[in-house]
């Protein structure tokens, strides 16, 4: 036996080395035909890398004080070795990392990956969608630029909406009466300690969920009804080596995207870093015109386009919550949109393009036009996924074959 | 199918488009220079800038070492020249105004400017520095068509000189200010129920007159007949505009001091990630070869 062999003998018998990287790598069988739409969940395991590298780079030169912290990012971007790096690479891995979860999400969404036996997968999945957004949001104070702290201002106030606990529920949350270095500090701390501890918490858990039950695949048929004499699926291949190598492939695509913002166009015409953010935060002059970074905009819409404030929150908070529910929502016979009946592709077009132009208007002013497209598109956000018991059981679906077609 | 949603997402996003920018001027391009032009468009925007500017308007997170590295500028003259306090060459360029005094001579403080390219961008920066026109209404004797109402001074007024909006321009506003108002009172009659069809054609009209008005402002604009120069400064307008715009190449280089370090290495880093790409796919393509 070679010395390596004697090595990892040795550590097996005090811990599940070996069994963990076959149970998950080398002997995890994965459907052999994951197409295109299977490289974001890997890009987003990459991006969270990322953003927690950069991070802890990062907060060795951040002060996170109201009077410093915008000091402090420009000592990042100047005088800090590669610090303009680290940042470009932060913020963009901020957007970055939302365009994977959606594309990751919009996944699951047309092959029906959610569905039983993956209702956990999905909702841990969901758990951390909504993690993320929470860091996102308080990771957007931290520079401490106008447009950061006007932006905390509005999300914040929507929870003074709450009735009788809502103003000192605000207060709560800020530490102070009005965004402060005070809410500064404890953004800080949530940002960089308890959000990433429960992100990462909740990605292990997830794919925990998945490695039990295995994963979905763009036919949604179980692998599993077909094995081999050995008890492996026919239509399975251990993911190391065969989707690491491929996931590579993908990370290459993604990286020139991502190094092609990083290196020339950080700011992305304002999209990922705003152009009032390059000012400091002052409680006196509010930006003409608040947006949220476009990664909440379509749900800022939603917020937005109901009259009443109080009444708006609740529907933003329902458009987040009504998605935990689609495992249950949908009750087509069969999982995949390759075999529904067509009328699921249209109502998914037209989801599609509910959803885009929600996000749009929410980064534009109101105007009377622009509030009735976004009741229009609301009211259809709601009614794709409270009408889905009955619309994904309406119509012919075409016959599933027995084996992944590849 | 696609082509209907394709025509339907396309005339929404119009029709949600539409402009919400209002007329400022003046609205010239800054012209592009590149490679040393650049360069020494940027050194004379600095000499510019400590000349007349960082007395009140610091760039506190931005070094003179720095800036002399980048600017190609000699230490010893960044020193005897640039440098116009007894600060050290690797010091912050930061200035010794009083910030509550100058709130009081302006109303505000006078803001760092180590990011105002970034924050107002420099097509806005070129045009409100040659934007200053006299108004008697204002404290100091002067506007400007870019940002209205401005606390600031004509600091470059012997530079520039003096200039005003021609009669011509001063006219179109005015006939700019009737329409408005002459709309403002249809719609009032309208309230108080006036013939509708008859005040429509009046605000129509209206509308017509302001839209033309506007019209042939950008014309006049972009012919050099808005403003007119009352007033002769040091420069004539042609080296006022180089000047403004060495000025706002510096500023820009001031915004993103990496700005263009960044760009020539990320051309490197494609082209490795490209080349990582290709060697990954031949690694994937030889171990899928036998999964069928």
């Amino acid at each position: 036996m070679t010395k390596l062999a004697q090595l990892m003998e040795w550590i097996d018998a005090r811990f599940p080395a070996t069994k963990v990287w076959n149970e998950h790598l080398a002997e995890y069988y994965a459907p052999k035909n994951f197409n295109f739409w299977y490289f974001f969940g890997s890009l987003a395991m990459l991006v969270l890398v990322n953003q927690i590298l950069t991070g802890i780079w990062l907060t060795m030169n951040f002060t996170p004080t109201g009077e410093q912290a915008y000091g402090s990012v420009e000592y990042i971007m100047r005088d800090v070795e590669w610090g303009w790096l680290l940042r470009y690479m932060h913020s963009t891995g901020a957007s970055a990392f939302f365009v994977v979860v959606y594309l990751h999400m919009f996944r699951g969404l047309i092959y029906g990956s959610f569905r039983k036996p993956r209702e956990l997968v999905w909702l841990f999945g969901m758990i951390i969608f909504v993690l993320l957004m929470a860091e996102a949001f308080m990771g957007y104070l931290l520079p401490w630029g106008n447009m950061s702290y006007w932006g905390a201002q509005v999300i914040i106030n929507l929870f003074s909406a709450v009735p009788y606990v809502g103003e000192e529920l605000a207060v709560w949350i800020r530490g102070d009466f009005i965004i402060s270095g005070a809410t500064l500090n404890r953004f800080f701390a949530l940002h960089v300690v308890a959000l990433p501890m429960a992100l990462l918490l909740m990605v292990f858990l997830h794919i925990v969920a998945l490695h039990k039950v295995g994963s979905n695949n763009p036919d949604g048929i179980e692998i599993k009804k077909y094995k081999d004499e050995n008890g492996i699926p026919l239509d399975g291949i251990p993911f190391h080596p065969y989707y690491t190598v491929k996931d590579i492939v993908g990370v290459a695509g993604f990286l020139f995207i991502f190094c092609f913002i990083v290196f020339f166009a950080p700011e992305l015409g304002g999209y990922f870093l705003e152009a009032p953010n390059f000012t400091p935060a002052d409680p006196l002059k509010t930006p003409d015109h608040i947006a949220p970074v476009w990664y909440f905009t379509p749900f800022y819409s939603v917020l937005r386009a109901v009259p009443d404030q109080q009444l708006g929150v609740v529907a933003m908070a329902a458009s987040l919550i009504i998605l935990f529910f689609l495992p249950w929502l949908d009750r087509s016979k069969v999982k995949s949109m390759r075999y529904k009946h067509w009328s699921f592709k249209f109502w998914l077009a037209l989801f599609i393009v509910a959803f885009v132009v929600l996000g749009y208007l929410g980064m534009k002013g109101p105007t009377p036009m622009r509030t009735l497209v976004a009741q229009i598109a609301t009211t259809y956000y709601f009614a794709f996924f409270l009408l889905m018991p009955w619309w994904s059981r309406w119509g012919a679906t075409k016959p599933v074959p027995e084996r992944v077609t590849h | 199918m696609k082509k209907l949603l394709i025509t339907l997402a396309a005339s929404l996003s119009l029709t949600l488009a539409a402009s919400e920018a209002s007329l400022s001027f003046p609205d010239d391009s800054l012209p592009a220079l590149a490679g040393d032009e650049l360069i020494i468009s940027m050194q004379h925007g600095m000499q510019v800038y400590v000349n007349n500017c960082q007395g009140c308007h610091s760039l506190a997170f931005q070094r003179y070492k720095r800036t002399a590295e980048d600017l190609q500028i000699p230490e010893n003259i960044m020193v005897s020249n640039l440098i116009m306090s007894d600060a050290k060459i690797g010091d912050l360029m930061t200035n010794n105004m009083s910030k509550k005094a100058a709130e009081n001579w302006f109303g505000a403080a006078p803001p760092d400017l180590s990011l105002v390219a970034r924050a107002r961008g420099t097509h806005w920066l070129y045009n409100y520095l040659r934007g200053f026109y006299t108004d008697d209404s204002r404290p100091y004797g002067v506007n400007n068509g870019v940002f209205k109402d401005v606390g600031m001074p004509h600091a470059l007024e012997q530079m520039q000189g003096l200039q005003a909006k021609t009669e011509k321009v001063k006219g179109l506003e005015n006939d700019v200010a009737y329409a408005h108002a002459d709309i403002a009172a249809a719609n009032k009659k309208i309230e108080e129920g006036g013939n509708k069809s008859e005040l429509n054609d009046a605000i129509a009209k209206s509308r017509k007159i302001i839209h033309d008005a506007e019209d042939e402002m950008v014309k006049l604009s972009a012919e050099g007949e808005y403003f007119t120069l009352i007033q002769k400064g040091a420069l004539t307008t042609e080296e006022f505009d180089e000047a403004m715009a060495d000025l706002v190449y510096f500023l820009d280089y001031i915004g993103e001091p990496i700005k263009a370090e960044r760009k020539r290495l990320g051309v490197w880093v494609l082209l490795f990630i490209l080349g990582f790409g290709f060697i990954a796919y031949l690694l994937k393509k030889e171990y899928w070869k036998d999964i069928h």
